[in-house]
C-alpha cells in the first residue's frame, strides 16, 4: 500500500536523522526539570551562599497536580518550540530541495503523501510526551505525593491533543509555503494570536484550544473530567483535522515546480 | 501514425508572461525526440507541464487511451535537470521505495531496482552507500533509474547529459539508445550534437514557440546546404578561379585551407568539378558534401 | 548542608549526557554540516541540553 510505503519512509527518516533518539530525550528533560530543581531549591540556594541571616523564606509546598502541571507548562512554551522547529521543514524542505518534483511526479495521491507526514510527527510527538510525563509523574510520587495512573494517562491524553494541533497547525503552513522558516514563524505566531484572542474573549472562548491547561489542571483539582475540557478537546481535534483537510486540498492546487 | 501523445496549443503563463506559446505537437511509440531550442526557449517549463508538474495555462495534454480525468502520472517518467533525492537513502532504497510509489509490489520493486541498477552502471557496492556520498555522474543515472522504474510509456528528460562530463555523457547517450525500444524519450537540449546522434524527430522551440519540427532526414533536407568542401594537396588558390569559371558554382571561399564552394545546383556542379579535376589530375585530399549539421540548421530557422 | 540525593539527579544528568553523546557522534559521522564543525562541536559540548538540539535543528545538511 503506498500510504505504508510513505509513513515507513518518514519513519526511517527520522531514525536515521535521530529524531527519535533526540525529541524524546529533550521531551524528557523539559518534563522532570522543574520538578527536579524545585525540590532541590533549598540546597540550591544554601549552595549558592543562602539567605541573610534573618530572611524568613517559605519554600510553598507544591502538591502532586500542581508540579505536574508545571512539566505541562514547560512543554508549553519550550516543547512546543521544538516541536514546531522539527516539524518546519516535513514538506517545506522536500519542496525546496526539489526532491518533491521526483517523489510527486509518480502516482503518488497527495492525501497519502500529507497524512503520512501527519500521523509519523504525531507519533513521534505522542511518544514523547508520554515518555516525559511519565517520568514526570514518577519524580512527582518519588518527592511530592503520589498521583494516581489514572490521573497520569488523562493529562497525557488531554495534553497531547493540544499538541496535536500544533502538529497540525505546522503541516498547514508546511503545504503553503517553501521555507521552513516561514513555517515556523507562522505556526508560532498562530498560536500566539490564539492564545491572546483566549485571553480578550475568555468570557465567550470557552472552548478554545489554548484552555486545555487549565481543564486539565481542573480536572486534577476537582478529581473528575468536567464537559468543557471534553468540548475543547473535540474543537482542538476538530480543528486539527480540519488543517489538514484544507492542507490537502491545497496541495492538490499547488503547482509542485518551479 | 499511432499518437502516443498529442499536444494541443500547449500554453503556460506567469503572470502577462508566456514562456510556452500554444505549442501543438504528437509523437508515436518508441520514438526519440529532443527538444531543442536556446538558453530560456521555454524547455524545462514544456517538460514540467507535461510531466505533470505545472498546470497549462491553456491547452491539453492527451494520451492515447486516456480517459477523461485519469491520473496519467504512471505512464510518465521524469528526471529534472538537477534531481535531488532523500540524501539519507541508499541508491537501492531510493529506487526501491520510487518503485513502491509508482504501485509497484514489493517484490516487483525489489527485483526491478537490482535490474536497473546493473543497467545504469551502479554497482552493488555503491547501491548500498547514502546517495549523499554520490558523485553527480551517478545521481544522474541514478535519476534516470528512478525515471524508468515503472517501465512508463513516455520518459522526458531534461538535458540529462549537459552536467556530464564525455564519458559519462557517452553512456547516458547509449543508455537512451537502449530505452527507445522500450518507450518514447522526450528529451531537451541545447547541445545539438546530443540531439544529432540520437532523436528521431526533433522539435525545435525558441522563445516558446515550435519553429520547426520532424524528422531529422527530413529536416536535414529541407535545410540542405549546398556547399562542397575540396581539399586539394597544393594550394587551392589556382583551383578556386577554375571553379568559379563553371557555370553551376555560385562562389567559393577559402577558409583554413579549405576550398568551400556554394553551388547554384549540386548535382550538377558536383559532376563539373569531379570531372575537370580527373581530368587535371587534381591532388584531390578532400571531396565532401556537407550535411546540414543541426547547428547551421538551427541558426539558420532561428534568424529566420 | 544536607548531601544531594545523587540518586535522584542521576537519571537527569544521565539523560543530558545522551543527548550531548548522540549529537557528538552523528556530527563525527555526517559528511557536511552547515556551518564548520568544530563550531558544532564546541556548541553541542558547552551549551548543555539546547546545543545538541541546535545541531539537530540547525546544524544537521538536511538532505
Amino acid at each position: 500500500m503506498q500510504w505504508s510505503t510513505l509513513f515507513q519512509k518518514e519513519l526511517l527518516e527520522n531514525w536515521r536523522n535521530k529524531k527519535w533518539i533526540w525529541v524524546p530525550l529533550v521531551i524528557i528533560l523539559l518534563s522532570i526539570m522543574d520538578p527536579i530543581t524545585n525540590y532541590f531549591l533549598p540546597q540550591i540556594i544554601e549552595s549558592v551562599g543562602g539567605m541573610p541571616d534573618g530572611t524568613v523564606f517559605e519554600l510553598p509546598d507544591f502538591s502532586p497536580s500542581e508540579v505536574i502541571m508545571m512539566s505541562l507548562s514547560q512543554l508549553s512554551s519550550l516543547g512546543v518550540l521544538v516541536i514546531v522547529l522539527l516539524s518546519m521543514g516535513t514538506i517545506s524542505g522536500e519542496r525546496k530541495s526539489g526532491v518533491s518534483e521526483l517523489i510527486l511526479v509518480k502516482p503518488v495521491s497527495y492525501s497519502n503523501y500529507i497524512t503520512s507526514k501527519w500521523l509519523s510527527l504525531l507519533l513521534l510527538v505522542w511518544l514523547s510526551l508520554f515518555l516525559g510525563l511519565l517520568m514526570s509523574w514518577y519524580y512527582t510520587n518519588i518527592l511530592y505525593g503520589t498521583l494516581s495512573f489514572v490521573d497520569f494517562t488523562k493529562v497525557f491524553f488531554f495534553y497531547g491533543i493540544w499538541l496535536t494541533l500544533v502538529v497540525s497547525l505546522s503541516i498547514f503552513y508546511n503545504s503553503i509555503f517553501k521555507s521552513s522558516g516561514l513555517v515556523a514563524f507562522f505556526t508560532i505566531l498562530t498560536i500566539m494570536i490564539m492564545s491572546i484572542i483566549t485571553k480578550i474573549f475568555h468570557h465567550v472562548l470557552d472552548w478554545s484550544p489554548n484552555n486545555l491547561s487549565i481543564y486539565i489542571q481542573e480536572m486534577l483539582t476537582a478529581e473528575k473530567i468536567n464537559g468543557d475540557l471534553w468540548a475543547t478537546s473535540g474543537v482542538a481535534l476538530a480543528i486539527s483535522v480540519l488543517l489538514v483537510l484544507v492542507s490537502i486540498q491545497m496541495f492538490k492546487r499547488k503547482e509542485m515546480a518551479g | 501514425m499511432v499518437a502516443l501523445l498529442t499536444v494541443e496549443k500547449l500554453t503556460k503563463k506567469y503572470g502577462t508572461k508566456t514562456i510556452v506559446d500554444q505549442i501543438s505537437f504528437k509523437f508515436g511509440h518508441h520514438k526519440c525526440v529532443a527538444l531543442i531550442g536556446p538558453n530560456g526557449a521555454g524547455k524545462t517549463t514544456t517538460l514540467r507541464t507535461l510531466a505533470g508538474l505545472l498546470r497549462p495555462t491553456e491547452g491539453t495534454i492527451q494520451f492515447e487511451s486516456q480517459a477523461k480525468n485519469q491520473d496519467i502520472r504512471s505512464w510518465i517518467g521524469y528526471l529534472p535537470q538537477y534531481p535531488s533525492f532523500h540524501s539519507w537513502m541508499t541508491g537501492k532504497e531510493f529506487l526501491t521505495y520510487s518503485g513502491r510509489l509508482a504501485k509497484l509490489t514489493k517484490i516487483e520493486a525489489a527485483t526491478r531496482a537490482i535490474e536497473l541498477l546493473k543497467v545504469v552502471g551502479i554497482s552493488e557496492e555503491a547501491s548500498n552507500e547514502r546517495i549523499s556520498r554520490y558523485s553527480g555522474g551517478m545521481k544522474q543515472r541514478l535519476g534516470i533509474a528512478q525515471a524508468i522504474i515503472h517501465k512508463p510509456k513516455l520518459l522526458i528528460l531534461d538535458e540529462p547529459v549537459a552536467s556530464l562530463d564525455p564519458i559519462g555523457r557517452r553512456e547516458v547517450l547509449v543508455l537512451m539508445e537502449q530505452l527507445k525500444q522500450e518507450m518514447t524519450i522526450l528529451f531537451s537540449t541545447h547541445i545539438l550534437n546530443d540531439a544529432e546522434e540520437v532523436s528521431d524527430e526533433l522539435l525545435l522551440l525558441n522563445k516558446g514557440k515550435i519553429i520547426e519540427s520532424g524528422s531529422l532526414q527530413d529536416l536535414q533536407k529541407k535545410y540542405q546546404t549546398t556547399v562542397i568542401k575540396l581539399e586539394i594537396d597544393d594550394s587551392v588558390d589556382i583551383y578556386q578561379e577554375k571553379i568559379n569559371a563553371l557555370e553551376s558554382v555560385a562562389n567559393t571561399k577559402i577558409e583554413r585551407g579549405a576550398l568551400f564552394i556554394s553551388t547554384v545546383d549540386l548535382k550538377i556542379a558536383r559532376e563539373e568539378i569531379l570531372t575537370l579535376a580527373a581530368k587535371e589530375h587534381w591532388p584531390i585530399t578532400t571531396f565532401s558534401i556537407n550535411r546540414a549539421s543541426l547547428e547551421d540548421m538551427f541558426m539558420r530557422v532561428v534568424n529566420n | 548542608m544536607e548531601t544531594i540525593n545523587w540518586a535522584l539527579l542521576a537519571p537527569l544528568l544521565i539523560i543530558e549526557f545522551l543527548l550531548l553523546i548522540v549529537a557528538i557522534v552523528d556530527l563525527i559521522k555526517v559528511k557536511e554540516t552547515n556551518g564548520p564543525k568544530w563550531m558544532w562541536a564546541l556548541i553541542i559540548i558547552v551549551i548543555s541540553i539546547i546545543g545538541p538540539v541546535l545541531y539537530f535543528i540547525f546544524g544537521r545538511r538536511q538532505r
